[in-house]
């Protein structure tokens, strides 16, 4: 049975339309992630399934049952905030109290849950002290707590740690995924950090402009991208996108780059790649620095990072098309060096005009 | 406040603000030693005021005079129920205001904003024919309704509510919170502050408050304490009774004395403009 499920779901604000013919099942348990720009109705979409926003057209359902009639607190859904949204004047405690009292909780049971909540989180400390005497990171804890102690078949996360610093980010990143593995609750991340959404996703909604884009495992979303948008929102540094006039060779696709470079693909070929002009898509790590005179491309680096493991070099093509490039930890490579590009073209994508992706091997 | 702030003030602040306090206080304390006097001393020279022999016996007159037992009970009173009563309607209109969606919200704000443009003495002549066509004059609903529509506290309430972020409304109501119970438990008691400076300035200013009681109270049994000792000033106690007099103005001064005492903390904040803190 699905954790939950949106069918055709649609919300507009006014005239403006929000989120558009959504649908989406979310397997029991399951971390699924909601991944787009600033404005694309990821938090709407979490706000819907939460009963603060009323949708306009389709269905919700969570563990079966339909809820968009419901109001926030039927739902049995917990949320966590991105300022936090802790009762200021309550301590700790009754902040975790609060709901499970609201709901008819026995008060054994309120501090039974409320002493496994703490020691999972490690917030006994301040118990008694209320959120204004807390750091950001333990005002967060503090919120996933009151997550926590209620129980919930659901739980929704909107951005929750984009105000932590980034070691603290990075901590509590790690502590989500733990408490997932404890739990086995479905859960529902909202963030516009791609990062986030690869470590913590078993899958990723990639949303834009009020629409699903894409939705698959981690792996599926950064290697077979659905579209442009996705590759290029996937990934750092940036994904290469290139315009490119494709052509068939032989079934297969081969594409043919600004500075006249012909790059072979594994790709099948798709007559859709012929019309319009296609773009090429190739993630720095496929783009390797070698020798002058070796590889497919010669080009010149302008701008060399060094950091540490390995060495990004922004390099033009002989057109002047620049591409993010990779080179090993220790290259010795300076701005200005003449250098040659090995390209893979097997790990290389094309989109057609409307954006779709098409990628080596099976579908 | 933190002390280091405090600490580094400069020595001529320091003895500037001394002796402006001071000159304020001044006026006070001639009101407080000629309450001191018998006032028979008094009406041969005022003078004698800095000398003993100094004596209670105007506040064991005024305790002993009933009227001003009265008098102070209808103050308290009044201005209790008044303040009672613009806390209750502010803060349900501000929530309304800031947090429920209906037609005409903006406008009806609006109106309420005029309301504060507009000076009592426009209307006072109008509100004295209804409460005379009503006979409602010379009861405390008469004291105290007018000062019910107060359209600062409407105000106050409204931006403090909407100063209040929506997400702690929506995680009550995650929490499985009734609208109401978001109200009571919730948002009302994040308004504590909004709620002491509006109570303590509806206090004062219905215990100040002349010109409405003036006019309305007529009935000596009826006067709040301001009225009743602007009263007393016009029979032979003005002329004769200087002592008693200003025993009557210390006393009917005490009760704001001691709310002021109480809610220190809150005034200060008030008038430093940092309620929102
Ligand atoms: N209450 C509202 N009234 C009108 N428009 C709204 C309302 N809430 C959101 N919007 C609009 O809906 C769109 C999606 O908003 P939403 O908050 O879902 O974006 P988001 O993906 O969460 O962005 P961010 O990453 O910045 O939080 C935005 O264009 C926003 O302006
Ligand atoms: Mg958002």
């Amino acid at each position: 049975m699905a954790g939950v499920e949106l069918s055709g779901v649609s919300k507009r604000f006014g005239d403006v339309s929000v989120i558009d013919n959504v649908s989406l099942e979310i397997a029991q348990g399951e971390f699924v992630v909601f991944l787009g720009p600033s404005g694309c109705g990821k938090s709407t979409l979490l706000r819907l399934v939460a009963g603060l926003e009323q949708l306009d057209e389709g269905a919700i359902l969570i563990d079966g049952n339909r809820v968009d009639n419901l109001p926030p607190g039927k739902r049995d859904v917990a949320m966590v905030f991105q300022h936090y949204a802790l009762y200021p004047h309550m301590t700790v405690r009754d902040n975790l109290a609060f709901g499970l009292r609201n709901t008819g909780v026995s008060e054994d049971e309120i501090g039974g849950r409320i002493a496994t909540a703490v020691e999972k989180l490690e917030i006994g400390d301040f118990l008694q002290r209320r959120p204004g005497q807390l750091s950001g990171g333990q005002k967060q804890r503090v919120a996933i707590a009151r997550a926590i102690v209620k129980q919930p078949k659901l739980f929704l996360f909107d951005e929750p740690l984009s105000n932590l610093d980034a070691a603290l980010r990075a901590r509590t990143r790690i502590e989500l995924a733990q408490l997932h593995q404890q739990l086995r609750t479905t859960m529902i991340f909202v963030t516009h950090d791609q990062v986030e959404a690869m470590t913590l996703a078993d899958r990723i909604v990639v949303i834009n402009e009020r629409r699903i884009e894409q939705i698959g495992t981690p792996m599926e979303v950064y290697r077979r991208p659905a579209t442009s948008f996705v590759a290029s929102f996937v990934g750092t540094p940036k994904i290469n996108l290139v315009p490119v006039t494709a052509a068939n060779a032989g079934g297969l696709a081969a594409a043919r780059m600004p500075d006249g470079t012909l790059l072979e693909t594994t790709i099948p070929w798709d007559e859709a790649l012929a019309r319009d002009g296609a773009t090429l898509g190739l993630r720095p790590e496929n783009v390797r620095i070698t020798g002058a005179t070796q590889g497919q491309a010669p080009a010149t680096a302008r701008v060399v990072e060094r950091l540490g493991e390995r060495t990004i070099v922004y390099a033009a093509l002989a057109d002047g098309t620049l591409l993010t490039t990779e080179d090993r930890g220790d290259s010795t490579v300076q701005p200005g060096d003449e250098v040659g590009l090995a390209i893979d073209g097997n790990a290389a994508h094309l989109f057609a005009a409307d954006g779709t992706g098409h990628h080596a091997g099976a579908a | 406040m933190s002390s280091a702030a405090v600490r580094r003030v400069p020595r001529a602040a320091v003895i500037g603000v001394t002796m402006a306090a001071g000159l304020m206080v001044l006026p006070m304390l001639w009101v407080l030693i000629l309450s001191l006097k018998d006032s028979s001393a008094l009406m041969a020279d005022t003078t004698t005021a800095f000398s003993p022999p100094w004596t209670l016996v105007n506040y064991a007159n005024i305790v002993g005079d009933g009227q001003v037992a009265v008098w102070l009970l209808n103050s308290t009173i009044v201005s209790l129920l008044m303040t009672g009563g613009v806390l209750f309607l502010s803060s349900l209109a501000g929530y309304g205001f800031a947090r429920l969606e209906f037609p005409g919200r903006n406008i009806l704000f609006i109106v309420v904003l005029f309301g504060l443009a507009i000076p009592e003495q426009a209307v006072i002549i109008g509100r004295h024919q209804l409460f005379a066509a009503a006979e409602m004059h010379n009861t405390y609903t008469a004291l105290v309704m007018p000062g019910l529509s107060a359209p600062f506290g409407v105000f106050l309430m409204t931006q403090y509510f909407r100063a209040i972020p929506r997400e702690i409304d929506e995680a009550a109501m995650l929490d499985g919170a009734s609208r109401f119970r978001v109200f009571w438990r919730v948002l009302l008691p994040l308004t504590v502050p909004a709620q002491a400076t509006l109570g303590i300035f509806t206090f004062f200013h219905a215990w100040n408050d002349y010109w409405w009681p003036l006019i309305s109270a007529t009935n000596r049994d009826m006067l709040t304490l301001t009225v009743g000792i602007a009263a007393s000033q016009q029979n032979f106690a003005q002329a004769e009774g200087l002592g008693f007099l200003m025993a009557q103005a210390v006393f009917a001064g005490l009760p704001v004395l001691i709310i002021y005492v109480i809610f220190q903390k809150y005034i200060v904040r008030a008038v430093a403009g940092a309620a929102g803190q």
